[in-house]
């Protein structure tokens, strides 16, 4: 289909091109909803994670819903580029920017948003000064510390501290606090996520102490994530919680049961070349499968068995009946992977496509 | 559509915006050679599979190179649709369809391009008929036979035999041939594979025969799958072509299977953190290479190790020199697992020689699903 597949608001879902991935209105806001809630009157506030949607559309209802910090976070300066340039006036990439090229894209940014960035290298914040002062901007840094991830942050408390005198020091930054991702493991209860969530929020906290104790204030506390955002309001200090996952949700994350998975993937059966066996549209590339397979919504009875370049591969139990051109709902085990492979949602309420929504930063891996 | 920063043409090619997908040219021209040089002078023809790397300006390359059937294979309606809009006039698609408005959109096609379809039982047989005759088009049919591992298609032997006469007997279909997928290349020894992809084929020549014992003409038997054997099958008398996808780019998954083939397809990334003495992030994670089917690996490195690839980071184990070598900001190329699913990540295919940007092209068919 020639790109932009636009079907007309009205049509119903069972007359679409397939594969398609559509956005279940009803569930996005929802979603939006539960944690608007919980944060209007929380001191702590939430700042969505961009990287799991993609869409300036669902960023501006996010911050309209209420309960934000006002702004966003994103993963990559190219994708804090499509979030400011559809007008979203805060964005924190929560991640390390290198190189010249790049830090200078970021302090444009900076001259027509609030911009914020992680930095756990003293060079690295160098080169952030560097770049904001040649553009006469100003960056906001908060220094990553590791917790449970093993990946990017600094190790020990004392390190932070000399970053963040570092960062304090030098021209064009302003130093922020400090941020950090997390990690857990299955499918917790809520005892094992509040455990689990505030051993992590303390090795923040402690990290957080130490830094004021060397006499600069720790303004942002920026931590946590969808398996404990309801952790964070409950943990004294966490100023703001990096939730990305809980808008559109995944079969990943089934424990956290107040939220809906809100984007599916539409498919239609090709062949039933055997008894109990049939192939459907959808493929690996479709999906992404790192985290598993994909779920069958619908039609009941039907299973994935595998996902290949080109088909899925579905068994059936005996007197279910399927048959070329039926459709079938796929729900993932890996939100932001699947969305990072399409171009669009198509939105829908109530069966019937109410809008069509461009992935706008979808690729944007710079 | 991303917009990376673009360098001139000319640039040192670790001078990118990263992460981004390389291609070397050299690579990518011996790889063509090494391939269609062997089918140059047999009667059994390379087509090319270009959902690997959904890159028009690749395909031209592999039809410039001769050896190649005189055209490329496809997964679905909307990649057919953009090969043909770039010059491509043979294309034969490689799973089944069924839906009234992708039979249309066929239907539409094959005034400009010659289509191969794939059925793979009867109700699909009576869908492809009543869309050419409403249209007033005929397809070519290719009977697809599900030979191992079990997926979709036919019964080899008489039940695909049937088939093939039913398409023949079918108002608006003519029947073309056969055609099967081989098996992964995650299972076995080489030399246990070939056996394997061996007994595969055979059972689709022995289905051939079968048909024109039956007095049914079998112009096409093609063979799917097999860039890792594609000399063997080559050599089965009976194959008229053999489908490969990998072959010109070789990830590094095939490449054990393909040693004289030159892995041309890199993504290059940078160390954006070195927070403990052993261990360095670099910002390439899932979404720009993809670990569906495998994790990728340091290029030209023992001594650094893909740990862990998170949706946005790569997390490498350093050992030895690396420890040193590694530091913020340098570069670090990646050799990719698998294509399909990387190219299903990027927008462009940055295009090198000598270590020098000589072309950008455009992966012109990412994210066409349907």
């Amino acid at each position: 289909m020639p790109k932009p597949y636009r079907p007309a608001t009205g049509t119903p879902i069972e007359e679409l091109e397939t594969p398609c991935l559509i956005l279940d209105l009803d569930a996005l806001e929802h979603n939006i909803g539960v944690i608007a809630r919980l944060y209007q009157d929380a001191d702590c506030k939430v700042r969505p994670h961009v990287k799991n949607h993609k869409s300036p559309q669902i960023a501006h209802m996010q911050l309209r819903a209420g309960g934000t910090v006002g702004g966003v976070c994103a993963a990559k300066v190219s994708e804090a580029e499509v979030m400011v340039q559809a007008g979203i006036p805060n964005v924190l990439i929560a991640n390390q920017v290198v190189g010249r090229d790049k830090l200078a894209r970021l302090a444009s940014l900076a001259l027509r948003a609030e911009m914020l960035v992680g930095c756990d290298d003293s060079q690295n914040a160098s080169d952030l000064s560097a770049a904001a002062v040649a553009a006469g901007a100003e960056i906001g840094v908060l220094i990553e510390v590791n917790t449970s991830m093993g990946r990017a942050g600094t190790r020990v408390a004392g390190d932070a501290v000399t970053l963040a005198q570092h960062i304090n020091n030098l021209p064009g930054l302003r130093f922020q606090g400090i941020m950090s991702h997390q990690i857990i493991d299955g499918a917790p209860d809520r005892e094992a996520r509040f455990t689990k969530g505030r051993a992590d929020m303390q090795v923040v906290l402690d990290v957080k102490a130490a830094i004021e104790r060397a006499g600069l204030p720790v303004e942002t506390v920026s931590t946590g994530e969808t398996w404990s955002y309801d952790v964070a309001p409950t943990v004294q200090g966490v100023t703001e919680v990096q939730a990305g996952s809980y808008v559109l949700l995944d079969t990943s994350y089934a424990y956290m049961t107040d939220f809906r998975i809100a984007a599916k993937v539409l498919g239609t059966v090709t062949s039933i070349p055997r008894p109990g066996f049939a192939t459907g549209d959808v493929s690996i590339e479709a999906m992404a499968s790192a985290k598993g397979l994909p779920t069958i919504e619908a039609p009941a009875g039907v299973r994935v068995t595998r996902l290949t370049y080109e088909q899925t591969f579905l068994e059936f139990d005996e007197g279910v009946t399927v048959k070329a051109g039926d459709r079938y709902t796929l729900l993932p085990a890996q939100e932001d992977m699947m969305v990072n492979r399409w171009d669009q949602y198509i939105v829908v309420r109530n069966g019937k496509v109410e809008d069509v929504w461009d992935i706008t930063a979808r690729g944007r891996v710079h | 559509m991303q917009r990376p920063i673009f360098k001139p043409i000319g640039t040192p090619i670790e001078e990118l915006d990263t992460p981004s997908l390389v291609v070397d040219i050299s690579a990518l021209e011996h790889n063509l050679e090494a391939v269609h040089g062997f089918f140059r002078d047999i009667p059994v023809k390379m087509r090319p599979h270009v959902h690997a790397h959904k890159t028009p300006a690749i395909a031209h390359l592999q039809l410039s190179v001769p050896g190649n059937a005189g055209g490329i294979a496809v997964i679905n309606v909307s990649e057919a649709e953009l090969f043909a809009q770039h010059g491509f006039t043979d294309i034969t698609l490689s799973s089944p369809v069924v839906s009234p408005s992708k039979l249309r959109r066929l239907c539409a096609l094959t005034h400009t391009v010659k289509l191969s379809l794939p059925v793979d039982s009867a109700p699909g047989i009576d869908i492809l008929s009543q869309a050419a005759v409403a249209n007033s088009v005929t397809f070519d049919v290719l009977v697809d036979i599900n030979t191992y591992p079990p997926r979709g298609g036919a019964e080899a032997g008489a039940p695909s035999v049937a088939l093939a006469q039913q398409v023949s007997a079918a108002p608006g279909l003519r029947f073309e041939g056969f055609t099967t997928v081989g098996g992964p290349i995650s299972e076995g020894s080489p030399d246990e594979m070939i056996v394997r992809d061996k007994a595969n084929v055979q059972k689709m020549l022995d289905t051939r025969e079968m048909a024109e014992r039956a007095g049914l003409d079998v112009a096409v038997v093609s063979a799917g799958n097999h860039t890792h054997d594609a000399h063997v099958i080559a050599s089965m008398a009976g194959v008229t072509e053999v489908r490969s996808g990998a072959y010109p780019l070789i990830d590094h998954r095939h490449w054990p299977h393909c040693p004289d083939l030159i892995p041309g397809a890199r993504v290059l990334s940078t160390v954006i953190s070195r927070p403990e003495s052993g261990r360095a992030i670099v910002n390439a994670g899932q979404k720009a290479i993809s670990r569906d089917m495998g994790m990728p690996k340091v290029d030209g490195r023992t001594d650094a190790t893909v740990a862990g690839l998170n949706a946005e980071h790569g997390i490498l184990d350093l050992e030895g020199d690396a420890i040193k070598d590694f530091q913020v900001g340098d570069a670090v190329w990646l050799l990719i697992a698998d294509l399909n699913t990387s190219t299903a990540l990027h927008d462009y295919i940055f295009a090198a020689r000598d270590g020098v940007l000589e072309a950008v092209w455009e992966i012109s068919a990412r994210g066409l699903y349907d």
